[in-house]
């Protein structure tokens, strides 16, 4: 039988072995026509092209094949090989019918490529165009405001500092899951894990990883809000999703373009520091007034005397925050090449970054490339890579520099000097032998200037991940045929960090033995692989009312991550710098672990006459989070979308009203705890005792721990008027977090531990709305067209069930402390209210000056609103005691362990005693406000006319309170800190009539800084962030300089921000069941950007 | 055609065969291992297992959270102690010395002790398993392991009873979150009952001898001894005085043993009994002229042939030191520690009649404490080495360098002979029965009193440096009360700063039914706020500690010492003053 089909084939082959002819249009024979013999799967086996008089002969490899002649602006014909010569006469492509071809914008997100118009569940997407040119170092930057119900938050200005990012609202208590969203490049998740080795405040490099994508290289970022569209992502999606979607290359020859970003950044000023002359007064004031004796107030350091050898060092007027901060420059080169022919496209770019930060001594270097390549081995079969890399070394301060510059004191210089006051060239640190009220907080604040040049905190990481990618349709080519495609993918990240640092004992003025020169030097590496196999499933149906999709799709992932640290203290030289060079070595840690994960989704789209569409998917995670039995979780959604907009008793609002759509959708999500081995009981090895070596057992297994889930209902409904011009979308949710995820529960500790790891302990909800409107081409008149869009959001949530000693150990007790926050989580309701005491002012007179007044006296006394720490009735009447004295005002006046037993005096801060007690305690506290948005989102327009466009787009946040706990830091007078200016207008003497308290040292001799009404600010704001004109050349002009494309821009980011906020910055981060505090984070820099793009 | 039919499927059935390993291997798959740690599964399989987690009690029990409790617990309440440099900076520490002790104080967490609970009842429940799968661990090693890890068990459930009174008693360990370690406290006498019981069930298994190679471990491990000793101290406390009195025999015997086969080995073989004071093996603390002798061997080098238990810190740079000494008693860069001697101690000998000391010349006053300044601070385990020179009419001390900051190598004492001794004095004082006025009744009182007297004498004589060594008068402690009185003071000055003075208070208090006696020696040290503190110790549960107010949040069925409050506050509101 064999035999027989070998000798047929061939002689069939025998038949056939060249062919040859000539190939015209209407116009003559044409040269360069590209004749190919192509194989069933429309691969090319054998190809020529023809000559100058249109002829032609080529090989045949196999005569079953089919001959294929193409010439561009021709029609291609396909014949099949059954003669040698052929005479072909091609038509030009444009005298073919009029076709019209209706496109459908299709969205692929992870799943299946669904029309957009039949998109049954939240989404939002945004094309980088909108964004191109803006100085944003980041996506995240540009997204802000720009998606409805996304709040991004940025960490802090420093360099390479991330954001934290919300999407509606936070679904967890838990520290533990990340409650940042998950990223999604090209379909492949974002996931290099480094939860378990922490270089350095992990919270700074999280996001900053987005960094590691350069924003030229991205297309399209869609953000998936509602379970339904995340659920294909299961565990991974519980915080949402933001899918982006880069770059390839496209069809053409090859075209290159350049593109120059210049940004200057600057710090925003911040509170208005004291000089050294009113900072010398202020300490002097502050340790007289609690003893009220000058020889505690008798520091030399503030003195002025000129017999004091340190004299010199002491009697300056430094402006340190000035002395850290700079202009901040930064450029960004980016450099892309994409093209291609039929059979291969490409896009190569490259892309180097160079900054110095607002904050003096940092920089960052970063160079980052990114390949893709597509390859069409046939009609059927696709082979696609990419290829990133980033290497990012970043140059940090070690210190936090503005925050010393804010505390330290302004009297003292920079540099030593010399005896006439002259700058030497060290720098000056504190003395140990300095006076030792300076103890506790001058002589640790290093010397920020010094440290900035002086210390080392280098950090560099370099991101690879490798992709490849084979599509192949095992069926029909096109929506004709049943369809069955096949995509598999294989994905490596490769992350590699690097920390050194070093600090040098310039910086220390401690003795030699007590750590100085300290050294370290860290990295860790992680890799992540991944692959992915998928099976796309599309039926043809004759019945062209229904249209069916389906997918499934097998995931597993395996990472690794292991890291090492080495620190080294007394080095020998400040020259060497590494841990080992003759110092003790005095750390070591290494840190191993390994993950793997296991995922199954099933995604079906199903739409009858593109009006009703129902969608459904189903994904499995195996994760080794949990042990067994609670290893899988399952993930359902269930989303339907009706376009009422086509039913036919709409066709008289269509001519107005292009899109009317109701889409109802549930899903639920889950979320596993970031760390592994919860599930057993592990034995770690500890201190050897006599020489016996000992392991411990290091844990109590958590048998029971589950998956938490989070439960959504959306009802979306989607508005489109004019074609589209005008698009409206308006969401409503409830997510509901069941078996919520918490790190460390606290357990009674008689089980020899005092927390579990983590555990389930209750259930939160999220209730919300967004509303967002865009447009396209809305206003339009000759050249110039206009374009706006807005989006708002809002988003509450509340504790719906908690185990009640998770509770408990939320819920802290007040200890009657000063800058004491008082947190209270309770069932029913909001997170992060404040709560405290109302302000009311300060005491203009002593309690004796009070008392010795005359009856008559006291009444004009209180008649003309004067004050004095006496106690008042309900009805606004002095109180007096059996003798009758006034009774005096009383701080936390009991009998307890927390008893402070203060008697107010004049200068001191008055509480309203909200009980009329005489007596300022607990029972005082009110509820002072929220620190959640009634509103949060943003709003911007582009106009443009002929060449010229002008982008803004400014963010908002409305209805939120924030704790400044920076401003009573700064305002406190109860340490050495430098203060601001404000303090300048403090009490001093009996009479004054102020807001600020008299100035008291100590912590403990004063209660000015409770947590009252006087730190609680509306946080609302309006910050304009981004403006950007722009200009494109002409084509015409472009074309003689010989340029495909020219363009420049001048963009301003952050350039104002309207707010009754005090502090530097009102965008503080919130969503947390605690208050919203604002520390005084380092702000988001100013920045300025001039920008040219060059196309060749 | 069908060959072109079969290379399509082929094609399609190949790449399916790419993707059907990944899918079946899919239980395995998610099997992952931690790898700087062992799993339960994979453990307890050796003999090595099992000693590796027994060393490993031994190491958390000497961590500075365990030593500087038993500290705190043991001491830092009694007459012995105030607050020393910067103690204003350890809030949990003054308040203490202010007799203001609250639910939130920190030295009310236990956690450390369960942790040390927990992982003895660990071993014990796996150590059976071990057994069945390696031929190597012999039964008899087994129930060694099972006496040796017991008494370390009830050793911290008797500092948690002693401290507490009535705690959470279990003998199953936690391993699993399914197990809930919310119960209820077990009252005082049932767990020093059971703890009793189960160190007489193992007493016979226990190590009488360590190799002679492990030179260490003798003392620096449980052994028959210990577990002999620690019957001794809870027959003390559960007021059976036969028994303790015949536990004390038992150990003081097994060191007169010791000593006599020591001396047997050694070529010396001068008259044993010269060697013997009064018939006890104690360190003379005579050396040539001047005195320190058993100081700088008892808590200088350590592991001496007086001690019983003690937890070793080894002279190496790489293991653990001891920082609780360090940081509460003092270092080389700050002496005194946070800590200090009561003034009424250390201005004792400015007084021409000492109180606290029998004679101006008792050689422990100045090894135990050394004075920097105006101020004295605690030199003992602070310092290696002490020196009293007795000639001319007012002796003196010295001592040897203090341990460097963060590197002090003392071993913490936690039982040594002459607290057996006196404690056996204690026992055979309260056998006294003072009502009985029959003939042989008083015989036998006399007995007992001369019996205790020579027990006391012979530990106060050896640390007496004058010349002509008078023995305390006998006739001034001649009555039940005087004797036990006596016995109490021997024992604050042999065992001050050893961590026992309070919980000789306490237990004495016990016995009186009152704190009358507590009240008075506490009073002795003076406070900022004496009239509160005395009426706060008024109260029999007051002597106790109260609760950490996290683990009354956790555990609803612990319920606060009523002399400390709700346990949200120290408040006197709901307390029946």
């Amino acid at each position: 039988m064999l035999v027989l089909f070998c000798v047929v084939a061939a002689q069939m082959s025998a038949q056939i072995t060249a062919v040859h002819g000539s190939v015209v249009d209407e116009y003559g024979p044409i040269m360069g026509a590209a004749v190919c013999e192509i194989d069933g799967t429309g691969r090319i086996i054998e190809s020529t092209t023809t000559d100058i008089n249109g002829n032609f002969s080529m090989k045949i490899s196999n005569p079953k094949d089919k001959i294929r002649f193409s010439y561009v602006g021709c029609k291609t014909v396909i014949m099949l090989i059954n003669k040698e010569e052929y005479e072909i006469a091609l038509k030009s492509e444009n005298v073919i019918n009029e076709v019209v071809v209706k496109a459908q914008r299709r969205l692929n997100s992870g799943g299946l490529a669904i029309p957009e118009r039949e998109i049954s569940y939240s989404t939002q997407t945004i094309s980088t165009k909108e964004f191109e040119g803006l100085g944003m170092n980041t996506i995240d930057e540009a997204l802000q405001g720009r998606i409805a119900g996304l709040d991004i938050v940025s960490v802090s200005g420093n360099l390479g500092a991330g954001t934290t990012m919300r999407l509606r609202g936070a679904s967890t208590v838990s520290s533990l899951t990340s409650s940042n969203p998950l990223i999604v490049v090209n379909g492949n998740t974002w996931n290099v894990d480094m939860s378990n080795f922490n270089v350095n405040s992990a919270n700074d490099e999280q996001f900053a990883q987005l960094l590691n994508i350069n924003p030229e290289d991205i297309s399209s970022i869609t953000v998936l809000k509602d379970a339904a569209a995340t659920a294909i992502y299961g565990s991974q999606g519980a915080n949402g999703v933001i899918e982006l979607t880069t770059k390839r290359g496209s069809l053409g020859k090859p075209r290159v373009s350049y593109s120059l970003r210049l940004t200057g950044t600057y710090q925003p000023e911040g509170y208005k520091m004291l000089s050294g002359d009113d900072y010398t007064m202020l300490l002097k004031e502050s340790y007289f007034n609690p003893e009220q004796s000058h020889a505690s107030a008798d520091i030399r350091e503030l003195n002025y005397d000129p017999t004091f050898s340190e004299y010199e060092q002491y009697n300056n007027n430094t402006d340190w925050r000035s002395a850290v901060t700079q202009v901040g420059l930064r450029q960004n080169h980016f450099l892309s090449v994409t093209g291609g022919g039929e059979k291969a496209t490409f896009r190569i770019s490259g892309g180097f970054d160079n900054e110095t930060g607002s904050v003096i001594q940092q920089a960052l270097n970063r160079f980052s490339t990114r390949v893709a390549l597509d390859y069409y081995v046939s009609d059927r079969i696709k082979i696609a890579t990419n290829f990133s890399l980033t290497y990012t070394k970043n140059k940090r301060n070690y210190d936090d520099l503005l925050s010393i510059a804010n505390r330290k004191m302004p009297n003292m210089s920079i540099y030593e000097q010399d005896k006439n006051g002259n700058d030497t060239g060290t720098y000056y640190e504190m003395l140990q032998s300095a006076s030792s009220v300076f103890n506790d907080n001058q002589k640790s604040l290093v010397n920020p200037v010094a440290s900035a040049y002086l210390a080392k905190n280098d950090q560099r990481t370099y991101d690879i991940s490798p992709e490849f990618q084979v599509d192949y349709k095992l069926l029909g080519l096109d929506d004709n045929h049943w369809r069955l495609d096949y995509q598999g993918r294989v994905y490596m990240n490769i992350f590699n960090d690097y920390v050194d640092k070093f600090y040098p004992q310039a910086l220390t003025t401690v003795a030699w033995n007590n750590a100085v020169n300290t050294s370290y030097a860290g990295s860790s590496k992680s890799v992540a692989f991944n692959t992915k196999h998928t099976l796309t499933l599309i039926p043809h149906f004759n019945n062209k009312d229904h249209s069916l999709m389906m997918m499934g799709r097998v995931e597993l992932t395996s990472g690794s991550s292991n890291g090492s640290g080495t620190e080294g203290r007394n080095l020998p030289s400040g020259g060497i710098t590494i841990p080992d060079a003759g110092g003790l070595v005095s750390g070591l840690s290494t840190s191993y672990s390994q993950w793997h994960s296991m995922y199954y989704t099933f995604s079906t789209h199903y739409a009858y006459k593109g009006r009703y569409m129902a969608d459904f998917s189903l994904r499995a995670d195996g994760t080794t989070k949990f042990g067994p039995g609670k290893r899988w979780g399952y993930f359902p959604a269930l989303s339907f979308r009706w376009n009422i907009i086509d039913e036919p008793f709409m066709e008289p609002a269509r001519k107005w009203l292009s899109m009317l759509s109701l889409r109802p959708s549930w899903g639920r999500v889950g979320n596993q705890p970031g760390t592994d081995y919860l599930y057993a009981s592990k034995y770690a090895s500890a201190n050897k005792y006599i020489n016996m070596s000992s392991m411990l057992p290091s844990n109590i297994r958590l048998t029971d721990l589950r998956w938490e889930t989070v439960s959504t209902y959306d009802v979306g409904m989607d508005l489109g008027f004019f074609n589209d011009k005008l698009r409206l979308t308006l969401e409503w949710y409830r997510s509901t977090t069941e078996d919520m995820l918490m790190p460390n529960i606290r357990i009674p500790s008689n089980t020899g531990y005092l927390t579990l790891a983590t555990g389930n302990v209750g259930s939160m909800r999220n209730n919300g709305w967004e509303f967002n409107i865009d447009t396209n081409r809305l206003l339009e008149k000759g050249k110039f067209y206009a374009d706006f869009n807005a989006s708002f959001g809002n988003n509450r949530n509340e504790i719906l069930s908690m185990d009640k000693n998770v509770l408990k150990s939320l819920n802290t007790d007040f200890t009657y402390g000063n800058a004491e926050v008082l947190q209270r989580v309770q069932i029913g309701n909001p997170f992060g209210a404040i709560y405290g005491f109302r302000y009311k002012g300060v005491y203009e007179y002593g309690y004796n000056t009070f008392k010795k007044m005359t009856a008559d006296e006291r009444e004009a006394f209180l008649n003309a609103g004067h004050t004095a720490p006496v106690a008042m009735a309900a009805d606004h009447t002095v109180i007096y005691d059996d003798e009758g004295n006034p009774v005096r005002m009383m701080y936390a006046y009991s009998n307890t362990g927390a008893a402070k037993n203060y008697e107010f005096k004049g200068g001191d801060a008055i509480y309203e005693d909200i009980n009329n007690d005489g007596n300022i305690n607990a029972l005082d506290i009110v509820y002072l406000g929220s620190s959640l948005p009634k509103l949060t989102g943003g709003f911007g327009f582009t106009l443009n006319y002929d060449g010229w466009k002008l982008n803004t787009q400014f963010t908002y946040r409305v209805g939120n309170k924030i704790l400044n706990m920076a401003r009573l830091d700064a305002e406190s007078m109860s340490t050495n800190n430098n203060q601001s200016q404000a303090v300048n207008y403090r009490w001093r003497k009996e009479g004054d009539v102020t807001n600020i308290p008299r100035a008291m040292y100590g912590s403990t001799t004063n209660y000015n800084t409770l947590i009252s009404d006087r730190f609680v600010e509306d946080g609302s704001f309006l910050r304009l962030n981004y403006l950007q004109l722009s200009y494109a050349l002409k084509s015409q002009l472009v074309k003689h300089l010989g340029l495909g494309g020219l363009r420049f821009y001048i963009s301003a980011n952050n350039l104002f921000i309207l707010t009754k906020y005090t502090g530097v910055d009102p965008e503080v981060g919130y969503g947390s069941y605690g208050a919203s505090i604002d520390s005084g984070q380092t702000p988001r820099a100013r920045s300025y950007t001039l920008g040219i793009t060059l196309d060749f | 055609m069908m060959i072109m039919k079969l290379k399509k499927y082929f094609y399609k059935i190949s790449w399916l065969m790419i993707a059907a390993p990944l899918l079946s291997s899919c239980s395995g798959f998610l099997e992952v291992e931690p790898l700087n740690e062992i799993v339960l599964e994979k453990f307890w399989n050796e003999e090595s297992d099992v000693e590796n987690v027994v060393a490993g009690c031994y190491s958390s029990l000497q961590s500075q959270a365990c030593v500087e409790r038993m500290m705190a617990w043991g001491e830092f309440r009694s007459d012995n102690i105030v607050g020393g440099t910067n103690v204003a900076n350890n809030q949990d520490l003054a308040n203490i010395f202010k007799e203001n002790i609250n639910a939130s104080n920190g030295f009310t967490s236990w956690d450390q002790m369960y942790y040390v609970i927990n992982t003895c009842n660990t071993v014990l429940l796996y150590a059976p398993t071990v057994a069945q799968k390696d031929p190597n661990y012999t039964e008899s090693e087994l129930n060694a392991t099972r006496a040796e890890v017991s008494a370390l068990r009830d050793l911290c459930y008797f500092y948690l009873i002693r401290t507490f009174r009535d705690v959470p008693y279990t003998n199953t360990p936690y391993l699993d979150n399914t197990q809930s370690g919310a119960v209820a406290a077990t009252p005082f006498d049932a767990v020093l009952d059971s703890l009793i019981q189960d160190l007489e069930s193992v007493q016979q298994y226990a190590v009488k001898t360590y190799p002679t190679n492990e030179p260490y471990y003798q003392r620096g491990r449980i052994t028959q001894d210990v577990i002999h000793a620690m019957l001794c101290d809870m027959y003390l406390w559960k007021q059976d005085y036969q028994s303790a009195a015949r536990y004390a025999d038992l150990v003081i015997d097994a060191k007169l043993l010791e000593y006599k086969n020591k001396i047997a080995k050694s070529s010396v073989s001068s008259n044993l009994q010269d060697q013997l004071l009064n018939g006890y093996p104690l360190i003379t603390d005579q050396s040539g002229s001047s005195y320190g002798n058993a100081f700088s061997t008892i808590f200088g080098d350590g592991n001496s042939s007086e001690s019983i238990f003690e937890l070793m810190y080894m002279n190496d740079d790489n293991m653990l030191a001891n920082g609780a000494v360090s940081y509460y008693y003092g270092n080389a860069t700050t002496f005194p520690g946070i800590v200090k001697p009561a003034e009424f101690i250390s201005a004792d000998m400015t007084l021409d009649v000492p109180q606290v000391y029998t004679s101006k010349y008792d050689t422990r006053y100045y090894e135990n404490m050394e004075s920097s300044g105006s101020e004295y601070g605690i030199a003992k385990y602070a310092s290696r080495f002490a020196q009293v020179t007795t000639s001319g009419t007012t002796p003196k001390g010295t001592h040897g360098s203090f341990y460097p900051s963060a590197y002090c190598h003392a071993n913490w004492i936690i039982y040594r002979l002459t607290d057996i001794m006196l404690m056996k004095a204690e026992a055979l004082v309260e056998m006294i029965d003072e009502n009985d006025s029959t003939a042989t009744g008083i015989a036998q009182r006399d007995t007992l009193l001369h019996q205790a007297y020579n027990i006391v004498n012979t530990v106060n004589l050896r640390s007496n440096g004058s010349t002509n060594k008078t023995d305390i008068d006998y006739n001034l402690y001649s009555s039940k009360t005087q004797m036990a009185n006596l016995v109490l003071q021997e024992r604050q000055r042999e065992l001050m700063f050893e961590g026992k003075r309070w919980y000789d208070l306490v237990r004495r208090s016990r016995r009186d039914g009152n704190t009358n006696y507590l009240v008075s020696r506490v009073m002795q040290k003076g406070s900022e706020n004496a009239s509160v503190l005395q009426s706060k110790l008024t109260r029999m549960e007051a002597i106790y500690w109260p609760y950490n107010k996290e683990e009354i949040q956790v555990n609803p069925y612990l319920v606060q010492n009523p002399a400390f409050g709700s346990g949200d506050t120290n408040s006197y509101e709901g307390t029946n003053k």
